[in-house]
């Protein structure tokens, strides 16, 4: 209990001291300490969380109620395995993308701001994956809008204010959609508590089912914002570039799976077999392909490498949730595999871009040409976890696509069990459309380029280091897929 | 009869004669005085509502120990005694918070005019809380009115005497409408006593006589009472009557006086006419379509809004708007949910009053946004109560604002025919209002490197932080632990039948 709480509000304390104690700047004459004792404590804040997180994730065994919100509705704690597999993901990519920042930070204002809200975000995060039912869930979802917008919005130019307040708005529309289906599941389901094989009373599905249907399409949807499913995508593109890179990292990777675990714990509340068959799972289909092929196609066309990577990452979460939306064990597994291979490719793809941008200012991707020669490990890196996001084995890609793809065609859906497939096979070539050509580009530039103008311009290693490790488990989850799967196994059948 | 029961008596008596008392003290006096008879009347009614709660049904005082239909007549139940407590812990919270502001918006020489009126107000929002005597409660309506009156004109600057007028018209055209609906009821069942009226009431209903004149007054009497406390199209005296008065003012007649006839007419509603016959009426349909309609179009106005005063002014018809909705959901539970949202408003809207002027005060006295700019780096206390109190208008989670809409939208759920429509309202006033007020936090945490105006720091401002701390607790208590309290209003309905 306490190892759970501890990882919870250590972080949240921490960044709520960070953002009052240091609120003046701390570059300039008047800095208050030296940047160096902050970032190492920093640092250290972020590892003993991770620390205390893993902790948790191994001993911590119960579910324990803090306290009561309403006389039904407690807010309590519970890990489970599908929560394990997220936290797995943050406390990852979340330190790793935090050193990276030391070093991108520095010419930065305002760095104890960004640092308190990152800490804060962390905290959010692990509450969500060890919150043990709906309205503890809903509680940490608005904590983590609020407490992830600042990210956002942290240079403070007005591209970026407006950015922050269309991710505000987005993410509140769909956080109050999902209340209103909070409300509705409060009044048919006995209580609220997680699980994975349906809540709701009998007598009450007998009664109000067409009605609960629409419940669970309303909140799929509300949830589904924050994920960037195709009706309410529109702000993740504009939202995730206008951040710092590394807290784009952390965005693309880490947060909008926020929204996916969500989808998850919903279709358990409602069960996978009063949901499968029905309209909702085909409007739900639907709007996944719709999302996973528009994003590649956006992705091919978008100019600015950060942009770029955005809509790919609205592409790619849908693929997890075409994933849930097919409904059995195989594309299942294969969306909480995709839920770490893109987590590790996209968080390793966002650091390389922001390396880009931090050693030479280039943001455009036809500016960025011959930049292998000048960052060589940065763009192996990139490629590599290019190479995992297309799908290509050994990568962890590969495997999760392999799930989704097999348990699409087991499915025996109409249509789908074949277009879903197909549809994803054409996104992944976009995708190779969409990153391949910075490598061939980056290390083979022409003959007309200018060999002779160029400096080595590799990062210093608080860069290259966070990006090696995530793209060295971006391959790690693709040659040693079991351990992942068996998690995922104990996921579906045990908890 | 236990000596206990004397308490409501007392805390009427000893605020409305302290007003009194001031006329002749010095300013400093009067408001120690003022400040003494806040907190006596909080203590008395912590008190009763403790011993209440220990017997577990309400007493009635006979004023004079004249039984009725003669004497008048004084009632004490759950809901009241904790009303009662939570007007002096605002009232006390809203006057040490605007306390620093008061020399430099109030003549020196009207000081204790103004603490006599802030004591008139109290002893009448007393009075129409306990009171079992509509005529006394009309009585002090009026007196209620008067003071508010006096409360927004104290600062005498121009678009405050404007604002006191437009407010006294309206004002006075509600208490018309009421008195004649008190008129027709008089002249219907042949009382003024609550109690007996209700029983006339009762029998008129079941001759199925006089229905007309029945629903005639009952419309008469909540029209009059949505117009004083601003339901939506009877709301246009509200923003400039909030928006350019004293702090205190504006804290205390936004979350207070507005709140004293809402209680008024759920006591007519329950202990009058009696829930069940004023559910039969067309009534609650109205009251639900204005409530919703409030609910956004208060909203919209305050987006249009560019004064920061004036926004939380308008957002307060949006709650005002909550508040009908519940009451015209015409169930058990949303009832208990309104009365929750008159609480936890209350709480939040004196929090953002008193919030807002810390942050124009370090903005040169300017209300703009523009201006407001980075405020909340300048005043540190002001800006993180203006965000808590936002963020508890928005309902998010840990906050009074949260547990309100969770109640209202539970109670909607069982409502069978308005359930989509209160949801949906729900839905798009959460969104608006997030929209304003996260707009505004965005915008005082917005940091300027060239700004003309200086900081503040806890030094300079104890009293008022300490104020604002109190206030944020106040707000997480009712948002964390609500449980105790929704059970407290449940016992108090159950008390009114």
């Amino acid at each position: 209990m306490y190892l759970i709480l501890s990882s919870i509000f250590f972080p949240i304390l921490a960044g709520l001291f960070l953002l009052i104690r240091f609120r003046t700047p701390l570059s300039g004459e008047n800095r208050a300490v030296s940047r160096k004792t902050l970032t190492s404590l920093i640092g250290a804040l972020l590892v003993i969380t991770a620390a205390l997180v893993v902790a948790a994730l191994m001993c911590a065994k119960d579910g324990f109620t803090l306290f009561y919100l309403t006389k039904n509705l407690p807010v309590c704690f519970r890990i489970d395995n599908v929560g394990r597999l997220f936290s797995m993901l943050a406390v990852i990519a979340i330190p790793c993308a935090g050193f990276f920042s030391f070093a991108y930070m520095k010419h930065e204002a305002r760095e104890s701001r960004y640092y308190g809200f990152y800490l804060l975000a962390f905290g959010v995060l692990n509450a969500l994956c060890f919150a043990g039912n709906l309205i503890t869930f809903y509680l940490f979802f608005e904590l983590l809008t609020l407490s992830s917008m600042p990210l956002v919005l942290h240079n403070g130019s007005k591209e970026a204010l407006m950015a922050g307040l269309k991710y505000l708005f987005y993410s509140l529309c769909g956080a109050y959609a999902a209340l209103f289906g909070i409300y509705f599941l409060y009044q048919n389901c006995d209580s609220l508590t997680f699980t994975a094989d349906g809540a709701l009373r009998a007598s009450s599905i007998a009664e109000h089912g067409g009605f609960l249907l629409v419940t669970a399409f309303v909140m799929l949807l509300g949830f589904g914002v924050k994920a960037g499913m195709f009706p309410m995508h529109a702000w993740l593109p504009t939202a995730h570039p206008v951040a710092p890179a590394p807290a784009s990292a952390v965005l693309s990777a880490v947060i909008v799976k926020a929204g996916v675990l969500a989808i998850i714990r919903v279709v358990g509340m409602f069960g996978r077999d009063f949901l499968r068959g029905t309209w909702v799972q085909t409007v739900w289909l639907i709007l996944a392909l719709i999302t996973v092929f528009m994003g590649s196609l956006l992705a091919y066309r978008e100019p600015v490498l950060k942009k770029r990577l955005a809509y790919s990452t609205v592409s790619q979460i849908s693929y997890i949730l075409f994933g849930l939306a097919v409904m059995n064990e195989t594309s299942f597994t294969g969306s909480l595999m995709h839920v770490l291979a893109h987590g590790f490719v996209k968080a390793a793809l966002f650091l390389c871009a922001g390396a880009i941008i931090y050693k030479t200012g280039k943001t455009r991707v036809a500016e960025m040409r011959g930049i292998g020669k000048e960052m060589p490990l940065t763009m192996w890196c990139f490629t590599i976890a290019s190479l995992g996001l297309i799908g290509i084995p050994p990568t962890g890609g590969f495997v999760s696509k392999w799930y989704l793809a097999l348990g699409s065609l087991k499915s025996g859906l109409p249509v789908f069990d074949v277009l879903g497939p197909v549809i994803l096979l054409v996104s992944a070539m976009l995708t190779a459309g969409y990153l391949l050509p910075l490598t061939i580009h980056g290390f083979f530039p022409g003959a007309d380029y200018d060999y002779g103008g160029f400096q080595k311009k590799e990062p210093c290693r608080l860069m290259t280091v966070p990006i090696v490790i995530l793209t060295m488990l971006s391959v790690l989850t693709g040659l040693f897929p079991d351990m992942v799967a068996g998690i995922i196994a104990m996921a579906i059948t045990g908890r | 009869m236990d000596f206990i029961c004397n308490f409501p008596f007392f805390s009427i008596l000893l605020s409305l004669f302290s007003g009194t008392v001031c006329s002749v003290l010095p300013a400093k006096a009067a408001k120690i005085v003022n400040r003494v008879v806040i907190l006596a009347v909080g203590l008395m009614s912590a008190a009763l509502l403790l011993y209440l709660l220990s017997t577990g049904e309400s007493f009635i005082y006979w004023m004079g120990h004249f039984p009725a239909p003669w004497g008048n007549e004084i009632r004490a139940g759950v809901l009241e005694a904790g009303m009662a407590l939570f007007f002096c812990i605002i009232m006390y919270l809203s006057m040490a918070g605007g306390a620093h502001k008061l020399p430099g918006e109030v003549v020196e020489s009207k000081h204790n005019l103004y603490y006599i009126l802030v004591n008139l107000l109290l002893s009448s929002l007393l009075a129409l809380v306990y009171t079992n005597d509509m005529f006394t409660a009309y009585v002090f309506v009026e007196i209620n009115t008067i003071s508010a009156c006096g409360l927004i004109m104290i600062r005498q600057v121009g678009r405050t005497i404007e604002a006191a007028v437009r407010y006294m018209i309206m004002s006075l055209l509600g208490s018309g409408l009421l008195l004649f609906g008190l008129c027709i009821m008089y002249d219907l069942t042949g009382h003024l006593l609550m109690s007996n009226i209700k029983e006339s009431v009762e029998l008129i209903v079941a001759n199925g006589e006089y229905q007309i004149p029945l629903i005639v007054s009952v419309a008469l009497m909540c029209t009059g009472l949505c117009i004083k406390s601003a339901l939506f199209p009877f709301h246009a005296w509200l923003p400039d009557a909030y928006g350019y008065s004293t702090v205190s003012s504006a804290a205390i007649l936004s979350s207070l006086v507005s709140k004293g006839y809402i209680f008024l007419l759920i006591k007519i509603i329950y202990r009058v006419i009696g829930f069940s016959v004023f559910n039969s009426t067309r009534m609650i349909d109205v009251l639900f379509v204005f409530g919703l309609m409030g609910m956004i179009f208060g909203s919209l106005s305050a987006i249009k809004e560019n004064d920061i005063r004036r926004m939380i002014a308008f957002s307060s018809v949006a709650q005002i708007g909550y508040i009908y909705m519940g009451f015209g959901m015409g169930t058990q539970a949303g009832m208990v949910a309104s009365i929750f949202h008159i609480l936890s408003h209350a709480a939040t809207k004196s929090l953002l009053f008193i919030a807002a002027i810390g942050l124009t005060d370090v903005s040169g006295g300017s209300r703009r946004f523009a201006d407001l700019t980075g405020s909340a780096y300048r005043n540190k206390w002001a800006g993180v109560a203006f965000t808590a109190g936002s963020l508890s208008m928005v309902g998010v989670p840990l906050f009074s604002g949260f547990i309100s809409k969770l109640l209202f939208a539970q109670a909607a759920v069982q409502v069978e025919g308005k359930m989509l429509a209160s949801l949906i309202v729900l839905g798009i006033s959460t969104v608006l209002n997030a929209v304003y007020f996260m707009k505004t936090v965005i915008r005082i945490y917005t940091a300027t490197t060239e700004t003309p105006y200086e900081g503040i720091t806890f030094r300079h401002m104890k009293a008022y932080a300490v104020t604002l701390v109190f206030f944020i607790l106040l707000n997480v208590i009712l948002g964390v632990s609500s449980q105790p309290v929704v059970n407290m209003i449940g016992q108090g309905l159950a008390m009114f039948a």
